[in-house]
C-alpha cells in the first residue's frame, strides 16, 4: 500500500450514498451526496439529531452495512485505497490495524464469557508480531493509557464499571495504533462526570499518538470541546463544514445555530436556550428543496423548491440559500432575513430574580433526616450499601427543586421514596395533603393509590413509559376513570384539554395516535399531560430531558416551567445536568454518595459552589461558549 | 417565564399540521395480517387451513352419503358413486373423512384455545407477582402440571369417565397440555413487567388484573398467537392419538376413530390403502399447514426475521 503524502488526505468520501430497501416497505436514502475529507492526525466531530444519518454514515465507511442498507453510489478512499467495494478478506487487514472504532453500544462489545487480556491478545496476534509476553507488556501499557488499573487486566468484563469497560474498549481500538478511529457516541449512556474525563482522555491521547478521529455525537457542546473542525448533518446531508473555532464564532446553517443555542451558561444572569421546533423530515418521502425549510426560521421561497448545494462559503462549507445570497452573490433583489448568528426560533428565558418568591410557599412534602440503606445477603455475609444518607429538603407548591447529582448518588431511590415504591430505612417523609399530614411509608393498597393522585412521576425514557399498544385517547383517560370517575363526554373533552395544556394542538388530531407516530419531544409531552391529569401535587420528573436531542430540551423545560406557573404543582426535578436545573429550578439539592453536599437557591449554588463535588458536575457542563 | 419572540411555528400553523400528518402516514406498521400473509409459507398455510374450514362449514354439501350410513356393499373400491370406497362395515369412506374434518378443527380450536387461557392466566399472574407467595404456588402447580406423564394420565382420565363426548377430549388435552406455554409466558411477562409504561399504569391507578391483562398482554400477543396455534396443533394431534388408541368418541366420526376402525378391521394387511391414507393424510397435511402459519406468527414476535 502507498503511505500518502503530505497533505493528501487520510480519509477521503465522495458523493457517498446509502440506501435501504427493505422488501416489505418504503426504500429510503439515509445518507446522500455525503462529501468529506479527513487529514491524518484530525479530530473531525459530526453532529447530528437522532435519525440524521450519522450511524449510517459510519457504518458505511466501516464497510460493515447489512442487508436491506447497501452504498448506492459514491466512494470512499482510505490512506490511499479506495475501501468501497472491498471484499471482506481484504477489509480485514485494515480493520482494526489501520481503521478501529469504538461503538455505540460498546457497553456490551466485550465478550462476556472471556477475561480482557485475552480479547487483546487475539485483536494484536491477528495484526502484529507481538507474541507472549510482549503482547502482555503492550496491554499494561494501554491500560496506562486509559488510566485502568492493572488488576482488571485479568477480569471479567461484568467486573468492570460501565466507565471503565468504554476505557477498555478505547484501549482496544488504539491496541495497533490504527490512523483512524472511529468514535459513534462513545460515551452515550454513562455519566457526565466519567463521560467528560474519558472524552478528555481521548483528547490527549489523540495529541500524542496523532491518530485522526471521527467522533459522532448528538451533542455538540462535547463535539466543540474536542474537535478540530465540525461536520454537521441533517437528514442524510452534510449541512455545514467548518472549523469548529470559526463554527463557534459565527455558525451559518439555521441548524447550526439552533444546536449551539440549546446550550447557554448556567452562571449568566439571564440564560437563553433556543429549540428547534417541529421534527426531521420522513427520508423515505421524496422531498422538494431544502430538507430543514419546514423548521427553519430563516427559510425564503427559494427554500422550498430547490436543495441547496454545499458551496465553500468563507473557511468552510455550507448548504444554505440564505447564507450562500448573504455571503457569496448578494441579495439580488430578494428579500432576506437578517444576518443573525442566533437561531430565531422559539426560545426559553430564565432571568436571576424569578425564584425568590417560590421559596417562600407552602410546604407540600417533607424529607425528615431519611436514610435508605440496602442489604444484600450473601450466604451468611451481609453487604450493607447506603443509598441515601440523612437527607432533609422540602418541596413547596409551584416551585421547582433540583436534585443533582451523577448516577449512583440516591438520586433515584430518593424519588422511589417519595413515590411511596419503596420505604426509607430510617426517618420519614411526610405528605402535607387536603388529609392532613400522612406518613408517606405508611401508605398500602387503597391508600398508596389514592396518594398517587397527588404525587405522579415523569420518566426519564419516554419510549418505554407510553404502552406502545394503546392510543394516546387511552393512555390519558385511565387516570381520570381511575381516580376521578369521569365518563363519556366529561372524559373525552378532559383528554382534549389535557393534550392543549401540552401543546398538542389540535386535540382531535392527537388523540387517536398510537405512541409511536410521535417524535421524542411529543411523546415526553403526553408522559406529563398523564402526570398532570389527575391534578397532582407533586411531580417527580426523573431526567425527564435526557434521553431526548440537544435540539428539543428545552421545549420541554418551557413546558414543566409553565406548569409550575399553571398549575401550582411543585416538581422534584431529578438531574444530573446543572444547566437544566438552572433553567428550571428554584432551590438545588447536590447529592454526592447518598449525602447532600451543597443546598440552597440554584443561581447562589451556580455561582458560588461551596463543595468540591459541585464544582466537578459544573465542570461537565459542556460549554462551547 | 417563557417567551417565543416571533410566532414562528405556533400552535396550530400548517406547517406543523403538515409536520404531524407526515408522521403518521409514514411510521405505520404493517397490521399484523399483512406481515403473517407476506410469509410463503404461512401463506401456504392459510389457504390449506381455509380449504379444511369449507371442507367442515359445508360437510352436508359436500359429503355424497351419511358418514353413519352402513346400508352400502363393503369393500368396495373408489368409483364416482363411492370416491374413496366403502370400508368393512359398508359405510362411504370419502363421507367419513369429509365429516371428520369437523372434529379434529374443533378439538384443535377449541382445546388450542382452553389451553392458550390456562396458560396465560397461570403464566401471566405467576410472572407478575414474581417471588410472593402466589407465584410461588403457582409455579408450583405448573412445575408439576410439567413432569406429570401426559399420556398415562390422559388414558386414564378418560378411560374412567362415563362420557367419551368430543368435549371431555377438549378438556382433557387442555388440562395436560399448558403447563409449558405457562412457563413461556411467566418467562415473557417477567421482562416486560419492570418497563416504565407499566410503573406509569400503577400511578395511574389500574389494579393488577387491569396491567396485566390490558397494558401487559397486548404486548405480547404476537406470542400469545404463536403459542395459541402451536396448541391447537398439539391438540389436533392428541385427539386424533386418543382416538387411534380406542379412547375417542365412537359415535361420532373423526379421523382418528376412522385410523383406529381401519386398524382394528385390519385394512393394511386386506389392502384398503385409501382406508387408511385418507386420514392420515389428511392430518398430516392439516397440522403442515399450521406449522407453517406458525411461520408466519413468528414473524410478528420477531422482525428481524421478516427481511428475506
Amino acid at each position: 500500500m502507498a503511505r500518502p503524502n503530505e497533505g493528501t488526505p487520510l480519509l477521503e468520501v465522495r458523493n457517498l450514498e446509502v440506501r435501504y430497501e427493505p422488501k416489505a416497505s418504503r426504500s429510503l436514502t439515509a445518507v446522500q451526496d455525503v462529501n468529506f475529507t479527513i487529514a491524518p492526525g484530525e479530530f473531525v466531530g459530526l453532529i447530528g439529531e437522532s435519525g440524521s444519518g450519522k450511524t449510517t454514515l459510519a457504518t458505511a465507511l466501516l464497510r460493515l452495512l447489512e442487508k436491506p442498507g447497501r452504498i448506492s453510489n459514491g466512494t470512499i478512499m482510505f490512506d490511499g485505497t479506495d475501501i468501497t467495494h472491498l471484499d471482506q478478506d481484504e477489509l480485514r487487514a485494515i480493520r482494526w490495524r489501520d481503521l478501529s472504532t469504538v461503538f455505540q453500544s460498546s457497553m456490551n462489545s466485550l465478550n462476556p464469557v472471556v477475561r480482557i487480556e485475552p480479547q487483546f491478545r487475539d485483536a494484536i496476534e491477528q495484526h502484529s508480531d507481538l507474541r507472549g509476553e510482549d503482547v502482555s507488556a503492550r496491554v499494561r501499557e494501554l491500560f496506562d493509557m486509559v488510566f485502568i488499573d492493572h488488576r482488571f487486566i485479568t477480569a471479567f468484563p461484568h467486573e468492570l464499571s460501565g466507565g471503565m469497560k468504554q476505557r477498555v474498549n478505547l484501549a482496544l481500538a488504539l491496541a495497533l495504533d490504527p490512523k483512524l478511529v472511529l468514535l459513534d457516541e462513545p460515551t452515550t449512556g454513562l455519566d457526565v462526570v466519567v463521560q467528560h474525563s474519558i472524552l478528555q482522555n481521548v483528547r490527549k491521547l489523540q495529541e500524542e499518538k496523532g491518530f485522526a478521529v471521527l467522533f459522532i455525537s448528538h451533542d455538540i457542546g462535547t463535539v466543540l470541546d474536542l474537535s478540530d473542525r465540525i461536520l454537521v448533518m441533517y437528514s442524510g446531508r452534510i449541512v455545514e463544514d467548518q472549523t469548529a473555532a470559526e463554527l463557534l464564532r459565527e455558525p451559518l446553517h439555521p441548524y447550526t445555530k439552533g444546536l449551539l443555542g440549546s446550550y447557554g451558561d448556567p452562571r449568566a444572569e439571564t440564560v437563553r436556550i433556543t429549540y428547534i421546533p417541529g421534527r426531521p423530515p420522513d427520508l423515505s418521502l421524496v422531498s422538494e428543496g431544502c430538507s430543514f425549510a419546514p423548521r427553519c426560521p430563516e427559510k425564503i421561497d427559494r427554500c422550498l423548491t430547490e436543495y441547496p448545494e454545499l458551496l465553500p462559503i468563507e473557511s468552510g462549507e455550507v448548504a444554505c440559500h440564505v447564507a450562500a445570497l448573504h455571503r457569496l452573490v448578494g441579495a439580488d433583489g430578494i428579500e432576506l432575513p437578517e444576518r443573525n448568528r442566533r437561531f430565531v426560533g422559539p426560545e426559553f428565558v430564565k432571568t436571576a430574580d424569578e425564584s425568590a418568591h417560590a421559596r417562600e410557599r407552602d410546604i407540600v412534602l417533607t424529607v425528615d433526616n431519611v436514610t435508605k440503606v440496602f442489604e444484600k445477603r450473601r450466604g451468611l455475609k451481609v453487604d450493607r450499601t447506603v443509598a441515601v444518607a440523612d437527607t432533609s429538603f422540602v418541596l413547596r407548591k409551584g416551585a421547582v427543586t433540583a436534585l443533582v447529582g451523577q448516577s449512583g448518588s440516591g438520586k433515584s431511590t430518593l424519588a422511589r421514596m417519595i413515590t411511596g415504591i419503596d420505604s426509607p430505612t430510617e426517618g420519614r417523609i411526610v405528605f402535607h395533603g387536603p388529609d392532613g399530614d400522612q406518613e408517606v411509608a405508611s401508605f398500602r393498597g387503597r391508600a398508596l393509590r389514592s396518594y398517587r393522585s397527588h404525587v405522579q412521576m415523569v420518566f426519564q425514557d419516554p419510549y418505554s413509559a407510553l404502552n406502545p399498544t394503546k392510543r394516546l385517547g387511552q393512555i390519558l383517560e385511565r387516570p381520570l376513570v381511575n381516580y376521578h370517575g369521569l365518563k363519556g363526554d366529561a372524559r373525552r373533552k378532559r383528554v382534549e384539554e389535557l393534550l392543549e395544556t401540552v401543546a398538542l394542538t389540535p386535540a382531535d388530531r392527537f388523540i387517536n395516535r398510537y405512541a409511536y407516530e410521535l417524535s421524542g419531544g411529543q411523546r415526553q409531552r403526553v408522559v406529563i399531560a398523564r402526570a398532570l391529569a389527575v391534578l397532582p401535587e407533586v411531580i417527580v420528573a426523573d431526567e425527564p430531558i435526557s434521553s431526548l436531542d440537544v435540539s428539543i430540551r428545552a421545549e420541554i423545560l418551557e413546558l414543566l416551567n409553565d406548569l409550575v406557573q399553571d398549575h401550582d404543582v411543585g416538581i422534584l426535578y431529578i438531574t444530573h445536568d446543572l444547566l437544566s436545573a438552572r433553567m428550571l429550578a428554584d432551590e438545588v439539592i447536590v447529592l454526592n454518595e447518598g449525602r447532600v453536599v451543597e443546598q440552597g437557591p440554584v443561581l447562589q449554588v451556580i455561582r458560588d459552589p461551596q463543595d468540591p463535588y459541585t464544582r466537578t458536575l459544573l465542570d461537565a457542563v459542556p460549554n462551547p461558549f | 417565564m417563557s417567551t417565543t419572540p416571533n410566532d414562528f411555528m405556533a400552535e396550530g400553523e400548517p406547517d406543523q399540521g403538515q409536520a404531524v400528518e407526515q408522521v403518521g402516514s409514514s411510521t405505520t406498521p404493517d397490521s399484523w395480517w399483512q406481515v403473517v400473509w407476506s410469509s410463503k409459507k404461512a401463506r401456504v398455510g392459510l389457504v390449506i387451513l381455509g380449504l379444511y374450514v369449507l371442507m367442515a362449514v359445508f360437510a352436508p354439501l359436500i359429503a355424497p352419503h351419511d358418514p353413519l350410513d352402513g346400508s352400502f356393499t363393503p369393500l368396495l373400491p373408489p368409483s364416482g358413486e363411492h370416491w374413496l370406497g366403502t370400508n368393512t362395515n359398508g359405510r362411504d369412506i370419502a363421507s367419513q373423512l369429509i365429516f371428520g374434518s369437523r372434529i379434529s378443527l374443533l378439538v384443535g380450536l377449541f382445546g388450542g384455545a382452553l389451553a392458550t387461557a390456562i396458560a396465560l392466566v397461570v403464566g401471566l399472574v405467576s410472572g407478575y407477582t414474581e417471588g410472593t407467595i402466589v407465584d410461588d404456588v403457582l409455579s408450583f402447580v405448573t412445575n408439576v402440571a410439567l413432569v406429570i406423564p401426559a399420556l398415562p394420565l390422559i388414558i386414564t382420565l378418560v378411560a374412567y369417565s362415563d362420557t367419551r363426548g368430543v368435549w371431555l377430549i377438549v378438556g382433557i388435552i387442555a388440562l395436560t397440555s399448558w403447563a409449558g406455554a405457562a412457563r413461556g409466558k411467566r418467562a415473557q411477562i417477567i421482562t416486560l413487567r419492570n418497563r416504565d409504561f407499566v410503573t406509569s399504569a400503577k400511578f395511574s391507578g389500574e389494579g393488577s388484573a387491569r396491567i396485566i391483562f390490558s397494558e401487559i398482554m397486548p404486548n405480547m400477543s404476537s406470542l400469545v398467537v404463536a403459542g395459541f396455534v402451536g396448541a391447537a396443533t398439539g391438540a389436533v394431534g392428541a385427539e386424533a392419538g386418543l382416538a387411534v388408541l380406542g379412547l375417542g368418541d365412537t359415535r361420532s366420526v373423526s379421523w382418528g376413530t376412522m385410523l383406529y376402525q381401519a386398524d382394528a378391521q385390519g385394512a393394511i394387511q386386506q389392502g384398503l390403502l385409501t382406508w387408511i391414507f385418507a386420514p392420515g393424510l389428511a392430518l398430516a397435511i392439516l397440522i403442515t399447514a399450521m406449522s407453517f402459519i406458525n411461520f408466519g406468527v413468528d414473524l410478528l414476535s420477531n422482525p428481524h426475521l421478516r427481511e428475506d
